[in-house]
Formats: structure tokens, sequence, C-alpha cells
């Protein structure tokens, strides 16, 4: 009787998410008008990627039940939400859309009342919803002479951009991060769109305070910069209530982190890095942001106080090192269920600075300057290892960590260089270590068959896991 | 009392293999061709070992079966599947407990692998995204020098100087092989030139587990010992025989984990 009554509950919380994806979509069709929708459909055919967003809901709920299952289907159902509100600043606000890298900060831009548009997000989200949905737009770079051998990332948004499928801006902001092919495609963007464009020095000694009065002083002149061939002037009181808000979803987040750290863990994999990923990177410093927070952390307390935990037989606590396999991305929904591995903490998530100060103009900016240059991103992949080593290490030890899997997504050479370095840490710490060979956003290069079948190695051999279906 | 048997059924991309235990020790091992399907591979190479075996004459007589290797997933007797990975490792270390670094060069795949003191994995690695350097890779070297692998590998072992063959893929490596022996080079040092690059393949996989002493090598391509000369020489260590035939590593390291489950 009580599983029927799940059974009935966890339909419930499936159909309510996805009618609730399907009413934002047909509400933004209704505000744009089904002729310029059509029109941008024909402009931006990857838009229509995006109806899959339950399908993708179906995969990533399926065998999860109660506040879990509600967890994450309030994090795609506000991916859905944002990916919404993106593309209305496409449609509607093209006269102030700035396109922006992933290493610059977008709370600066919406606090000038600029629309961001961060490009690599379809190489991120895409393949989420389709696995091979990028694999044209790397033909396409590849066919142009991009060499094959950069990050697939990248190189799907260099296609993007010869194909003329990317919304066009005022502006570019970038930076020196935090790759060589992630700066490349910015100067194949700046050529196609004969866009002005600002570079974003991030100094690599970013320890040091002389590092963040730099950095600081680089967002300054962005600001400035900005203001010169935009119509978006810097409001700091909004830039103070933007930070505040970021803060905020620290804070629940903070929460969140608390309790997965106990053991069986009540809340796991996408409901903790998917929500980061999303509404740190694309909505830092919004309510909505704070509100997923709230509520995962709350589903996670629901958890607790009943004694329930989110996978069922966990046997294992894996961290995840690096972005998460994107074209497989139930790949924990599946280990969950196959072996008892609990995702609870990954590397793009944590973070050692994550708080503002936002008593001045001065002291936001150093504080923004200090979230990019120790994010994940620039502190892990520019060296030195210990940077990469000692998160590894203090994230095991805080989390309670029973093995570390690493996303090694093989066109990411500066983290391909740490991976001998990585076995012998590992080693020495007595961490079993999986290293996932296979490519981020290219599932030719790895189908997910192949992904489970090197998890099952692992376990099988190195966990002496038996499987439990 | 009615002697118990256990086996470990080990299908490999080019051979099925049998080990038989007892309480004891090993009673019965086969290796036969494999068939295209599986199960009918690891159905003959069951009948065959029962043949020399008295009072077993049914697939139910075995107290306890265990499937492994890549057509461990399609034995339907068996009464479960393991990674030939683990199979390897249990094996390697019944016939040596000093064994603590393992190659397995397969039909179609090459693996290192680390042994703990109880001879479980402690790592693994694996090529089984390319040919080079498997069995497949030296029945085509063999191919082109007109002869059988043993013959090969003998051939290797009379160079007077080894003349590298610098490709990685086996399709390059065969179109390098062919030029060089258009051109009139010893076939003898090309042989050991193909040794030498496949010993380096499986240098650059035990890398990534650590070379610990003692060595070993099991799978088909173990018989090859042009092959085991080259590693003894790119390792600067020792490659220790095994008591057992090393393609038989991942049967018999099924049969002691089938022996381990059954006597409980």
């Amino acid at each position: 009787m009580a599983s029927l009554r799940f059974s009935v509950i966890d339909y419930y919380i499936l159909t309510k998410h996805r009618i609730i994806n399907w009413l934002n979509i047909v509400k933004m069709v209704l505000r744009h008008g089904p002729y310029d929708i059509i029109r941008e459909l024909r402009r931006y055919p990857w838009i229509l990627e995006f109806l899959k967003v339950n399908h993708l809901m179906t995969r990533l709920t399926r065998g999860r039940s109660g506040p879990y299952r509600k967890a994450v289907a309030a994090v795609i159902t506000d991916v859905t939400r944002g990916v919404i509100e993106l593309l209305e600043g496409i449609f509607h606000h093209s006269d102030m859309l700035v396109i922006h890298e992933d290493m610059v900060p977008p709370e600066i831009l919406r606090a000038m009342g600029l629309y961001p548009w961060m490009p690599e997000l379809l190489g991120i989200l895409l393949p989420m919803l389709e696995p091979g949905a990028m694999e044209q737009y790397i033909d396409c770079a590849e066919n142009e002479g991009v060499p094959p051998d950069i990050c697939s990332l990248p190189k799907a948004t260099m296609g993007l951009s010869l194909m003329d499928v990317i919304p066009r801006g005022l502006a570019i902001v970038t930076s020196n991060l935090p790759c060589d092919g992630g700066m490349s495609s910015y100067i194949l963007m700046e050529q196609r769109m004969g866009l002005p464009t600002f570079r974003l020095d991030v100094p690599f000694h970013f320890k040091e305070d002389r590092a963040a009065d730099y950095f600081a002083r680089e967002l300054r002149s962005m600001i400035e910069w900005l203001e010169a061939r935009t119509p978006g002037t810097m409001d700091w009181q909004k830039l103070r209530e933007i930070c505040d808000e970021r803060n905020r979803m620290v804070e629940r987040e903070q929460e969140l982190w608390e309790m997965i750290r106990i053991r069986p863990a009540p809340m796991a994999a996408e409901a903790v890095y998917m929500s980061h990923l999303w509404s740190f990177n694309v909505f830092p410093g919004t309510a909505s942001g704070t509100r997923l927070f709230e509520r995962i952390s709350e589903l996670a307390m629901e958890n607790l106080e009943k004694g329930a935990q989110v996978v069922p037989d966990e046997k294992y606590r894996a961290l995840l090192w690096n972005p998460p396999t994107l074209h497989t991305i139930d790949l924990f929904n599946w280990a969950e269920k196959e072996y008892g591995v609990s995702c609870i903490m990954d590397s793009m998530s944590f973070n050692r600075l994550p708080v503002i100060d936002t008593s001045t103009e001065e002291s936001m900016l150093k504080g923004l300057a200090r979230t990019i240059m120790e994010g994940p991103m620039a502190r892990h992949t520019r060296g030195p290892a210990e940077n990469y080593f000692d998160d590894m290490y203090y994230i095991s030890k805080t989390f309670n960590i029973d093995m570390i899997w690493v996303a090694g997504h093989v066109g990411c050479k500066n983290t391909q260089a740490l991976s001998g370095m990585l076995r012998e840490k590992c080693r020495e710490w007595g961490m079993p270590l999986l290293i996932i060979d296979y490519d981020l956003s290219d599932p030719r290069i790895e189908p997910r068959e192949g992904i489970f079948s090197q998890v099952a190695h692992f376990m099988e051999n190195i966990m002496k896991a038996e499987k439990l279906t | 009392m009615a002697k118990r048997y256990y086996a470990g059924c080990d299908i490999g991309s080019t051979t099925g293999k049998v080990v038989v235990m007892d309480d004891e020790g090993i009673v019965a091992s086969t290796i036969i061709p494999r068939e295209v399907d599986p199960e009918e591979t690891a159905r003959k190479a069951l009948y065959d070992v029962m043949a020399s075996i008295d009072g077993i004459s049914d697939l139910k007589d075995f107290v306890y079966l265990i499937g492994t290797g890549y057509g461990r997933a399609e034995i339907p007797f068996a009464h479960e599947n393991i990674s030939e990975i683990s199979c390897h490792a249990m094996g390697a270390f019944y016939c040596n407990s000093a064994v603590k670094t393992i190659v397995d060069i397969g039909g179609q795949d090459i693996k290192g692998i680390a042994v703990d003191d109880d001879g479980s994995v402690l790592e693994f690695a694996m090529n089984d995204k390319c040919a080079a350097g498997t069995g497949r890779f030296y029945e085509a070297m063999s191919r082109i020098f007109n002869t059988d692998l043993e013959s090969f590998s003998d051939l290797s072992l009379q160079a007077k100087k080894m003349v590298p063959v610098t490709a990685q893929c086996s399709v390059f490596a065969e179109t390098e092989v062919i030029s060089l022996l258009a051109r009139k080079t010893s076939p003898s040092d090309v042989a050991a030139g193909i040794q030498n690059a496949v010993g380096k393949r499986c240098f650059t996989l035990l890398k990534r587990v650590g070379v610990r002493d003692k060595v070993t090598v099991t799978g088909g391509c173990a018989k090859n010992r042009g092959l085991i000369k080259e590693l003894n020489r790119i390792l600067k260590t020792e490659i220790i025989s095994l008591s057992e035939d090393p393609q038989l590593m991942g049967a018999l390291g099924a049969a002691i984990f089938a022996r381990r489950k059954g006597s409980v």
C-alpha cells in the first residue's frame, strides 16, 4: 500500500513538473507570437532541442522517489525557466545583449541593465537533452580547419558561430581563461561577428592580494568599456543587491552541503551539482536561484528528519571531478541503481571563497574577482598542481568520500596532464580512482555504453561491488 | 563422498578456456577455438573438459560455475560471472603469490593489472580501443611473414639488430612492415622491431598502474617468447613465468572464485 502511495506521488511530481515546463514554453510562444517564433527557430534551430526537456526530466527522475525526485525535477524546471528567460533576452532585448565567456561574472552585466548570453551554454545544455546535438557543430568547426584535438566545448561553440546560429550581441566580453581552445573560440567569434571585444586578464598568482586588486581594476575597466559601447550603465546599488542575493544563495547551498556530509546522504547527484552549475554560472544573485537552493535544502532536511536516504541502498560515496559527463548525464542515476553509488560532491560546485563583501564598490569587485580567480576552472586547470590535489583531498575528507571519479575529458589538455600525478596521489591517499575516458560534448568518442562499461569494470574489480539489479 | 567440482569458463575473443578444480586443486583444463556464439563456445569447452573427468557428465554436476571474459554475460548455465580483470589477477596470484603486476595480452585488448597481497585488483588500465599489440595484431603480422605465431616469435629471437616499427595503429604498422620487407630489410630484424613496439605499448599501459616486482604476462601472447624477452628489457625487470599455462589464468581465477563460492 505504501509503495502504491509513493508511486502515485512520484507520478504526480513528474506530471506536475512536466506541465509547468510545457506551460512555460507555451507562455513564451504566446508572448512572442507564432510568426516570430518560427522566424527565431529558423535563425536558431537549436531551440527545438529544448522541447526535449521533459524527456531529460524523465531520464533523471527515473527510479528516484519522494523528496529526491522533487529536487531533481525542481532543478530541471528551474533550468527550463531560466533558458526561457535567456531566450526572451535574445528575442526582445537584442539591443542590450552582451556575449560573455563563462569566466566573466554575469552579475556585473545584469547590474548594468544588460542581458548576458554565454555561448558555451549551448555546448553544455544541448548534449544533456540530445547526446549527439553538438556533432554537426563540431564537424563544421573541424571542416573549417579548427584542430580536432582541442576541447569539443569551444570547438562546438566555434561551429555554432561558423554556422551563424549564435545570437548577435552588442559586444563580447571574454578572458584569458580557461584554456587555449576557449580563447581561440572568442577570436573566431570576434572576427565572424565583427563585434568590439574586451578581454579580461585574469592574473596567475591569484592567492595574492595584489592579484585581487589587479583583477578588480580589470573588472572596473570592463565596466567602463561596456558603458562606452553599450546603453548599459553601472548601477552599484543593483550590483549590491545581486551580490547580497548571491551570498544568500551561498548560505543556502552551504546548508545543503552540511546535510550531505551525513552518511547516507539525504540528497545527491544532479540535485547538488546541476543546481550549482546552473544557478552560480548562469543566474548568480537572483531570487530564483536562492529559492531553488532553499527548496533543495528543505527536501534534504525532509529526508534527514524521516531518516530517509536518496539512494535506497547507498554503499559508495563518489566525488565527481571535472564537469559532468554531459551526453551521459544520467550516469549517476544508473550507478545509484546498479551499484548503490551516491554522487555527493563535484569539483565544479565546490568553491573555497564563495562570499562577497558588499560594503563598498571596491569590495564587491574584489569579491567577484576572487570568485572568478578561485573558481574551479581557473584554480584547477592552470596550476600549480597542489590547487587541484589539495581541493580533492579536502573534499574527500570533508564529505566522507569513498572514491573519486574523474570525468577524463580527452580534449582537456590541462587536466589530462595531471592524470599521472593524480594516480600517484590517490595511491598515496589509498583512495580508489576511476578516470573515465570520454569526450565532454561528442558521444562518438566514447558512447554511453562505453562509459557504463568503464564504470562497471572499476566497480567490480576495484570496489569489489556486486550489482544490485 | 562424491567429489565436488568447480569450474571457471573464460570466453575470450579468439578462444574458450575452461579450468576445473576440486577441493585439492586443478583437475583438468582445455583451450578451444571460439565459435560464433559465446554460449556455444562455453558449452563445447565445458563438455570437452568434462570428457576427461570421471564422474561428471552434465553441466549441473558442477557445484559452482563462473563465467568470465568478454562473452561472460552470454553463459546462461553459469551461476554468475566475474570480470576477467579480477580473474586474471586471482589466477596469476594462485600460481605465484609474489606476482604484483600483470600484463594481460588477449586476443582483442591489453590490460595492465596491479595485484594486491591477497590476489585482488588494486588498479587496472585497459587498451580496448585499438588492436595494436593484441593477439589480433600478432595474427596480422604473422600473415605478412607468411608464418604462424610461434615461428614469428622464433624469428624475432634470431634478429641481429632491431628495426623500429614506428606506427601506433595496427593497420599502419602492417603497411610499414610490408614496406620494410619490400626494401629487403631482414625479416628477423623487422620481427624484433614489432616485438619492441608491442613491448613499449605494454610499458606505457603498465606505467598507469605502476610497475612493481614481480611482473608476469598472462593471456595467449604470454607464449610469445620474443615479446617476453623484449618486455624483460623494456621493463628492466624479470618477467616471471607461471606454474600453469598463462592463457588459462582467466579461467583459473574464475574456478578459484567458483570454489570459494561453492564451498561456503
